[in-house]
């Protein structure tokens, strides 16, 4: 999954990049309203994260303009003013959720996690997809109530299939979602990570859960291993 | 209302009004009573001629041989009440009623008159002297006899005329003044309506409703328009000094909102999952400097809330000190030189060698208006620039200016550059500019000292920010004497 964060002050910026990108979340910065506009506009976001009070552009218009694009990325708006006619106004304007400065890192993460999740139509942090069953909050993935070891990309990869049950996900969907603009990537890399993901989650006698579908992408089978 | 100390200016007014109405109603009776009692008199006297002449006309010749006359009454009407006695020269009494007193008659013959009490009642008397002729066809032109008629009545009927006017006068003037009291009161009032309704617009009056307007009728009463454009300017600089504060407030929870949140994202950040010594290490630094920004940005409020004190509050001695233009500027040139070199920026002053400028202010606040202008100077400077402060002086003030190669100040930045946490540029933000709320401090500083501050664009570019402070020009050579005699 991959957030952006657009907040002007460098250190709030920086914490907060840090803290989702330990949980697993790609993240891109933008320190001002204009490039945060830019960014958020391409539509490859699985949430922002909106400070309101920005130099260039204000939050409030770099919402709007989202919403007039018919982007429908969730967005969680920071703000150091809490009266309560402009969270009304902000939440009318099409923000999904907001919290006030100061904040709590642990509920800034959280209320991310659910926010991407119900705008995946998941409205539970444990997902699960046949016999497969992924914790959004502890990372952990099992199979048959075993617990599978994944490094952190293959556990993305596969968060990122089980939010989407059924449907083709093509490698520049993997890498846009994934990746911020600070790692390098590479298709072959998603490659890689699939294959060695396919391997670890097969269990002998059974189907494979990830198909590949050639020029198309990858697509997670709902109904694999039912026998 | 109730107090009874208030005054109401209705009844003011309607009550000097009636007095004075009153009092010239009094006057008008006064005068009435007089003019009444002359006619009154008049006509009496008239009447009371005209019975005399008539008594006079009465003296007639007797039947008998001799000269002698008598009093015929018949025809002659006599008021009620009547005396009159009718005598010849010899005293002789031709007729009379009731006990009319004797009077001197006088020798020219013309009527006098006397008032005289008689029987416990004041009569008014005629005194007639005549002549009557008896027999005047004789060849010795007749019989000649002078006769005196002395006649009187009461002067009741004239007092009683003279009361029935008054008194008919008197209700007259009540019942106008009755009717003048009430359309008094009830005009006054409706005269004095715009005063109520400014009250009563000014009493929607509220902390959160400051919008004064005067109603028309004030603003078309001259008397109330200086009062109704004083309460409307004064309501319209209360309301824009509560709104500053308001912005105030709210722009300082900002940064300290902003700057506390730095501080408990850095902690929690820190404290997410276990970390090796040196990533603690590294985070508590990290922590430590965003804290040092928040005590900073709350030093800098105090500073300001301070220095916004009316003076004598703050730092009272502060009255009576004075510090050296020029150390100030050599300390504050030293304090900022990292931030200069850092960014390769010469600052070049300008300041006569064989003076010195003497500031009646503190040195701490003084260093703190010269080191924030020039900070400010150099954060708008390109690397590489200069910056240059100048002095100069004349007798009681001295003129301090900063000038940088920067990207010069817009108009609207101009008007608003020293409001607290201004910031002109917005997409300089915080990186650059600190809380914004250094040139509010030197603005604060300059005012208390009894200065100005002012910016402005520099016609080779870049901005120029000029302070005049009231300032005491010292010779260089006296203030080393006077050194060495301490």
């Amino acid at each position: 999954m991959r957030v952006l964060l657009v907040e002007d002050e460098q250190r709030l910026a920086e914490n907060i990049v840090a803290a989702l990108r330990e949980t697993g979340l790609a993240v891109d910065h933008a320190a001002d309203g204009e490039a945060g506009s830019l960014l958020a506009e391409q539509g490859i976001y699985d949430a922002i994260v909106l400070d309101l009070m920005l130099p260039g552009k204000s939050g409030q218009r770099v919402l709007q303009d989202l919403r007039r694009r018919k982007l429908h990325t969730p967005v969680l708006i920071l703000t150091a003013q809490e009266s309560k006619e402009s969270i009304v106004n902000l939440l009318n304007a099409g923000a999904d959720d907001y919290l006030s400065k100061p904040f709590d890192l642990g509920e800034l993460l959280a209320r991310i996690k659910a926010l991407i999740r119900r705008a995946k139509g998941v409205s539970t942090p444990v997902l699960a997809v046949s016999d497969l069953e992924l914790n959004t909050v502890q990372q952990t993935v099992r199979r048959r109530g075993q617990v599978l070891d994944l490094s952190p990309t293959e556990y993305r990869i596969l968060e990122y299939l089980i939010h989407r049950p059924r449907a083709v996900v093509s490698q520049q969907e993997l890498l846009e979602h994934l990746y911020d603009f600070d790692w390098e990537h590479h298709s072959n890399v998603i490659e890689a990570h699939i294959s060695n993901l396919r391997r670890k989650l097969n269990l002998a006698g059974t189907e494979p859960l990830i198909e590949t579908l050639r020029h198309r992408g990858y697509r997670l089978r709902e109904e694999a291993g039912s026998q | 209302m109730k107090s009874s100390a208030s005054v109401s200016i209705t009844r003011r007014l309607v009550v000097t009004v009636l007095i004075l109405e009153l009092l010239s109603a009094a006057a008008l009776i006064a005068a009435i009573t007089v003019h009444e009692w002359s006619v009154q008199l008049e006509i009496f006297d008239t009447s009371l001629v005209a019975t005399a002449e008539s008594l006079m006309g009465a003296v007639q010749d007797t039947e008998d041989e001799g000269d002698n006359v008598m009093l015929d009454m018949r025809g002659v009407r006599l008021a009620k009440d009547a005396v009159f006695r009718v005598e010849d020269a010899g005293d002789r009494v031709l007729g009379s009623a009731g006990e009319p007193p004797h009077l001197e008659t006088t020798a020219s013959g013309a009527p006098l008159f006397r008032n005289i009490r008689v029987s416990g009642r004041d009569y008014r008397f005629i005194v007639l002297n005549g002549t009557r002729i008896v027999d005047p066809g004789k060849a010795n032109g007749g019989v000649r006899h002078s006769i005196a008629i002395i006649y009187g009545t009461p002067l009741r009927h004239v007092w009683h005329e003279v009361r029935e006017a008054v008194r008919f006068f008197a209700i007259a003037t009540a019942f106008l003044l009755g009717i003048t009291a009430a359309l008094m009161a009830w005009l006054v009032r409706k005269g004095l309506s715009p005063v109520h309704e400014l009250a009563h617009e000014a009493e929607r009056i509220g902390p959160g409703d400051w919008q004064f307007h005067a109603p028309e009728s004030a603003k078309k009463t001259s008397e109330l328009r200086p009062l109704a454009a004083a309460l409307e300017a004064a309501l319209a600089r209360l309301q824009r000094s509560f709104e500053q504060q308001k912005r105030f407030t709210s722009d300082a929870a900002h940064e300290l909102k902003t700057d506390v949140a730095i501080v408990k994202s850095s902690l929690q950040l820190l404290s997410m999952r276990k970390r090796t010594l040196d990533e603690y290490g590294q985070g508590l630094a990290l922590s430590l400097e965003d804290i040092a920004r928040l005590e900073s940005t709350v030093e800098k409020m105090l500073t300001l809330a301070q220095l916004e004190q009316p003076a004598g509050s703050y730092n009272s001695s502060a009255a009576f000190q004075t510090c050296s233009l020029r150390d100030v500027i050599a300390d504050a040139v030293h304090q900022s030189k990292p931030f200069a070199q850092l960014k390769s920026i010469e600052v070049a002053v300008e300041i006569n060698a064989n003076t010195d400028v003497r500031l009646p202010i503190d040195s701490r606040d003084a260093l703190l208006l010269c080191s924030n202008i020039l900070l400010n100077a150099l954060q708008h400077s390109p690397d590489g620039g200069t910056v240059r402060m100048a002095v100069t002086a004349d007798d009681d003030t001295a003129r301090l200016t900063v000038r940088d190669q920067g990207e010069g100040i817009s108009d609207e930045d101009r008007d608003h550059v020293f409001e607290p946490f201004y910031r002109g540029d917005p997409s300089r933000s915080r990186k650059s500019g600190g809380t914004g709320l250094g040139l509010s401090i030197c603005k604060a500083i300059c005012e208390r000292a009894g200065g100005s501050i002012k910016i402005a664009n520099d016609a080779l570019g870049g901005a120029v920010v000029t302070v005049g402070l009231p300032a005491k020009v010292v010779a260089s050579s006296t203030l080393s004497a006077s050194l060495k005699a301490e």
